[in-house]
């Protein structure tokens, strides 16, 4: 299966379109356009460890926010230039996050979730306990990026460029571990940890790398994100953000990269437009206040729902292709044969 | 194939979603037509911030209020606001839109020290007007220097923090003083602003307790500190739910302190109604400041200011609760756009707008005071001083209401 | 000796609150392997029809609090049967996206309805204390610890004394078997919800005359039940009320206590002693260690 990830038609049409989208997209537009590039990375970092691995982490907003941290303190305060700090807070977050794989790959299913829920809760605890480093509950402003190497366009579509550029080269190095000797054994933990073990893979290990990948990812995801809001306190960074890019990666179809783009396309546009739009959809039929505190937490909860009923397997799931068992990542409920691990046989 | 398909299906998604994105180009004046003016602002729609919802909706009421009188020089104002649930993230973007998509004239009333400090230095590149922000973090008003396009409106909290340390001095000689307050820049503001205004007497705070805002369980422990500590006058520095909180666990723990003081942000009388209901027994006699009118009080009914903004809730908002504060401030606000509007004159520009902001004086001398603002109370703002309201007046919970203590004082002369 | 006990006594009130919405939690997960993210939020809806029942009043009525308990078990119910019954077949993690969706609409719905101010809750039970020795023991913190353990020692009662209580339990341990031996798992899974989210408004009616009652009031609750829960054992109906009021006691008695223990980081403290107690015993205090053999 994996081999026709490697769709080179795929690749090209997406780099078609991201070659294309600021021609045809207002300002703006591409502005928001830049943020899908970014959570992309975001999303295909938390699908190499959830979708691919087969476990779920509630945290990962937490890594972006020490990639937004990293890139945010080493411009402000040390003089950094902006681009050379985006692999950076990757690097940062991905030694954080391989630290803290380590105790936590000895967790099993729920409770890594629960466990990973750890994370943003400390991170914003100690973004408030260190004011002097990182600027407190005040948080830090960074200087607006802009266009280099002789070029002159506006800031919003060097962001654009910039991201989608990280993404480009991103998407394909997921690939590249996902197809390799590597991927097969973070598969092999996700189908089945005794299987794996008993053909010599060290599932602590396999996870553990997964879990600094992932990390990685979030973190080179995260500074892009400090750098296109150019804010970083701890509200930007609340648990929402780790469970939408869990919404993301669901929604996109887990375990499968491509659909990512997808999954980054709703995490981007729900809350900030789509939702918005359909609220004043509805209050033309129906009259309803479109502020009214609230509402638009129903439409995007609604939305959600939805879109789970309509592609429980979401994007990739609804392209029609067998997916035969990488559906199970996460493992069915109630799957056709013997409960999976017997644990309650 | 698969990938193929899921790539045009998020690409018509985009188109989608962006749809009619080719808006209308902008004009001489981004937001300013022959017949209306856009304004917008981001708030908290949603979320543990949510509770001030109500401004933009008072906002809205008075400026539909103005429309409906033909508008300012001829033009309608057309308000707009979206809800950022109090990320900073979501008002970058949002705000974003407002400049680039949306070309609003000005930005109105942004809520929130955080979300508009994240938007503060964008909106100065861009010279688009941050008018107003619902804030009282210092900064706003103080850094006009460095930020010319942004301008806060509410007396500042450390002007008002000044204010219960003079008042202390003057009126509790020998207090011992326990302060609980927000551990953030809202808490330290006010902190500061209290030290300062002790002077001499800062020696009096036997004891400072910090609480967090993400530390979810209600100060508990801190007010045990506290109450050991043996003050006799508690000072609350934080938002109504901790302080209301703070009150209740007083009680509970049976400390009884001599005075209460506790800021203007929480000290309304709905909420320390709440506080009563649930048991406490300190609420009576609590001193805090006030500088608008309070629509739950009852004292205020006579007020012209008063009536006028029931006749215009009960027209344009019926279904806003017009006896919450906050309604109030949202109209007190937009009375003060709309003046700057008018002052900048036919020829309205952004530059304008802000030169206006930069010279307001209102006050019952010149017959131009706001009138949703206590009697007496001046918006001024004049060169170096960049402070639009800084007076307020003492007020004391007595049965149930907050009374009015004395005149008006003037916060930033109290730093001084 | 004074403070100590006070701390302990608001802990344990705290923790039964906490353990009370671990063990919705523990019912749930351990009929559907989901963890239910939309506990906290439907204790907090069933908390505003209390309040809307007690006629937004200043009164507590023990009428309205069991007619919630009946009106929350319904609803509970009705929410399995309409929400996650759709995706039984889907995966796990799509089943926990819909307790996250429902989460926000509930959040959003209360504000929709209720508006997002702060309004008061009554407590069934009066501010004052009682003094043991300078001891100021509340009244408020006895009494919702009572109400939280009668409340669980009920549910232990039916699940262990009534054959619905058996067939639900048959149907957790194992749903396979118990579908061929006749058993309607659907409708038990139906009630479980309905179990849970009664025993979710009862924590949300006890902890809102503290918290006060807004439409986020039970997110900080929930985070706090979900560390019980796996503190205690996920598996465990006993490991989740134990965990909660562990935690309780934990959380006030670091913040009494342990002076580097700003509050800031009380939060993060309290969750790496829970790390540490995961990583000696990975299936919680109480849980069963599932023996793998390779």
């Amino acid at each position: 299966m994996t081999r026709r990830l490697r769709n080179p038609v795929a690749f090209g049409v997406l780099i078609v379109a991201v070659v294309v989208a600021p021609f045809v997209f207002s300002n703006y537009r591409t502005y928001q356009l830049a943020f899908v590039g970014l959570y992309l990375v975001a999303l295909l970092g938390l699908d190499i460890l959830t979708g691919f691995t087969g476990q779920i982490s509630l945290g990962h907003g937490a890594f972006m926010g020490i990639g937004a941290y990293t890139t945010t303190i080493l411009v402000v305060d040390h003089g950094v230039r902006d681009l050379w700090t985006i692999p950076l807070g990757g690097l940062v977050a991905g030694v954080i996050g391989l630290a803290f794989g380590i105790p936590a790959t000895r967790f099993a299913g729920p409770y890594l979730a629960l466990a990973t829920f750890a994370i943003p809760l400390a991170f914003i605890g100690l973004l408030k306990r260190f004011p002097h480093f990182t600027g407190g509950n005040v948080g830090k402003n960074l200087p607006q990026l802009h266009a280099e190497f002789g070029w002159h366009t506006s800031p919003s579509i060097w962001f654009y460029v910039v991201c989608w550029v990280v993404a480009l080269v991103m998407l394909p190095l997921a690939f590249f571990i996902v197809r390799g000797r590597f991927g097969r054994a973070m598969r092999s933990v996700r189908d089945s940890e005794i299987a794996a073990t008993a053909n010599g893979i060290s599932t602590a290990g396999v996870k553990t790398l997964a879990f600094g990948i992932s990390a990685f990812y979030c973190g080179v995801a995260g500074a892009l994100y400090g750098i296109g809001i150019t804010y970083v306190n701890p509200d930007t960074f609340p648990i929402d953000l780790s469970i939408l890019l869990l919404v993301g990666i669901v929604l996109g179809g887990a375990g499968s990269l491509y659909g990512m783009v997808f999954g980054a396309l709703f995490v981007e546009f729900i809350r900030i437009s789509w939702g918005p739009s359909l609220l004043d959809l509805f209050s033309k039929v129906h009259h309803i206040d479109t502020h009214a505190p609230g509402s638009g937490l129903v439409v995007y909860g609604v939305v959600l729902l939805v879109v789970l009923y309509a592609a429980p397997s979401g994007a990739a799931g609804l392209a029609h292709f067998s997916f035969g068992s990488r559906t199970r990542i996460i493992r069915s409920r109630h799957p056709p044969g013997p409960p999976a691990k017997g644990e309650n046989a | 194939m698969r990938k193929t398909f899921l790539l045009v299906v998020a690409a018509l998604a985009v188109a989608a979603a962006v749809g009619a994105t080719a808006g209308a180009r902008p004009a001489a004046t981004p937001g300013v037509t022959a017949k209306s003016i856009l304004l917008e602002g981001t708030y908290p729609l949603s979320g543990p911030a949510s509770g001030y919802a109500p401004i933009p909706v008072g906002m809205g009421a008075y400026f539909s209020y103005i429309n409906n009188k033909g508008g300012v020089n001829g033009r309608k104002i057309n308000w707009k606001y979206e809800d950022d649930g109090y990320n900073p993230a979501n008002t970058v973007q949002i705000t974003h839109k407002f400049v680039e998509q949306d070309h609003a004239f000005a930005l109105v009333g942004g809520l929130g020290t955080e979300p508009q400090l994240a938007v503060r230095q964008y909106l100065n590149d861009n010279k688009v007007p941050q008018l107003f922000v619902a804030t009282g973090a210092t900064t706003f008003d103080r850094d006009y220097a460095q930020y010319p396009w942004t301008i806060g409106w509410q007396p500042d909290y450390e002007a008002e923090g000044a204010i219960y340390g003079k008042y202390i001095v003057a009126n509790m000689p020998g207090a011992k003083i326990g302060v609980l307050y927000q551990n953030d820049d809202y808490g330290h503001d006010y902190l500061r602003g209290f030290k300062a205004g002790l002077r001499s007497h800062q020696s009096q705070i036997v004891t400072a307790q910090a609480y967090d805002l993400s530390a979810t369980t209600p100060p508990a422990v801190q007010m045990a500190k506290i109450k050991a500590s043996g003050a006799d006058t508690l000072v609350l520095f934080a938002p109504p739910t901790p302080t209301i909180q703070a009150y209740v666990i007083g009680t509970k723990l049976g400390y009884k302190p001599a005075n209460v003081i506790t800021n203007s942000v929480s000290a309304t009388d709905p909420f320390l109604t709440i506080a009563e209901k649930s048991g406490s027994n300190i609420v009576e006699g609590t001193i805090s400041v006030n500088y608008l009118l309070d629509p739950s009080n009852p004292i205020y009914n006579k007020q012209p200011g008063m009536k006028t903004y029931r006749a215009i809730m009960a027209k344009y908002a019926p279904k806003a609760n017009a006896n919450d504060p906050l309604n109030l401030y949202g109209v007190a606000k937009a009375w003060n756009v709309v003046q700057l509007l008018k002052a900048a004159g036919k020829n309205l520009t952004r530059a304008g707008l802000m030169a206006q902001a930069r010279k307001m004086n209102y006050s019952t001398g010149k017959k131009n005071a706001n009138p949703f603002a206590l009697p007496g109370v001046v918006t001024f703002t004049h060169n170096n001083f960049q402070y639009p309201i800084s007076q307020v007046t003492v007020v004391k919970y007595v049965n149930h209401v907050f009374q009015p203590q004395g005149k008006l004082l003037a916060g930033r002369g109290a730093l001084r | 000796m004074q403070t100590f006990f006070q701390t302990l006594t608001t802990g344990l009130s705290d923790g039964a609150i906490y353990g009370s919405l671990a063990l919705a939690l523990v019912l749930i997960y351990k009929a559907t392997e989901v963890i239910n993210f939309a506990q906290g939020e439907m204790a907090m809806f069933t908390t505003y029809i209390a309040w809307a029942l007690m006629g937004h009043g200043s009164t507590f009525e023990w009428w309205a609090f069991f007619a919630t308990l009946g009106i929350a078990f319904l609803g509970g119910a009705a929410l399995q049967q309409t929400v996650i019954r759709p995706l039984e077949r889907a995966s796990v993690l799509t089943a926990v996206m819909a307790t996250i969706a429902l989460l926000v609409i509930l959040n959003g719905l209360a504000a929709w309805i209720w508006s997002p101010q702060l309004q008061f809750f009554p407590s069934p039970f009066p501010t004052s204390s009682w003094v043991i020795g300078g001891v100021h023991i509340s009244k408020q913190d006895v009494g919702t610890f009572g109400v939280v353990m009668a409340c669980v020692l009920v549910l232990w009662l039916f699940f262990r004394f009534t054959k619905l209580g058996l067939a639900m339990r048959a149907g957790a341990l194992n749903p396979n078997a118990a579908r061929l031996m006749g058993v309607r798992t659907s409708l038990l899974l139906a009630l479980g919800w309905g179990f849970a989210a009664a025993l979710g408004a009862v924590s949300g009616m006890m902890v809102a005359p503290t918290v006060f009652l807004t439409p986020n009031m039970m997110q900080a609750v929930l985070i706090y039940a979900f560390a019980a829960a796996i503190l205690g054992g996920l598996e465990s109906p006993v490991g989740a009320i134990a965990g909660g009021l562990a935690l309780g006691v934990l959380l006030n008695m670091l913040g009494q206590y342990v002076h580097p223990v700003t509050s800031e980081l009380q939060l993060p403290v309290a969750l790496g002693i829970l790390l540490a107690v995961l990583l000696i015993k990975p299936a919680g205090l109480f849980g069963r260690v599932v023996v793998r053999r390779v």
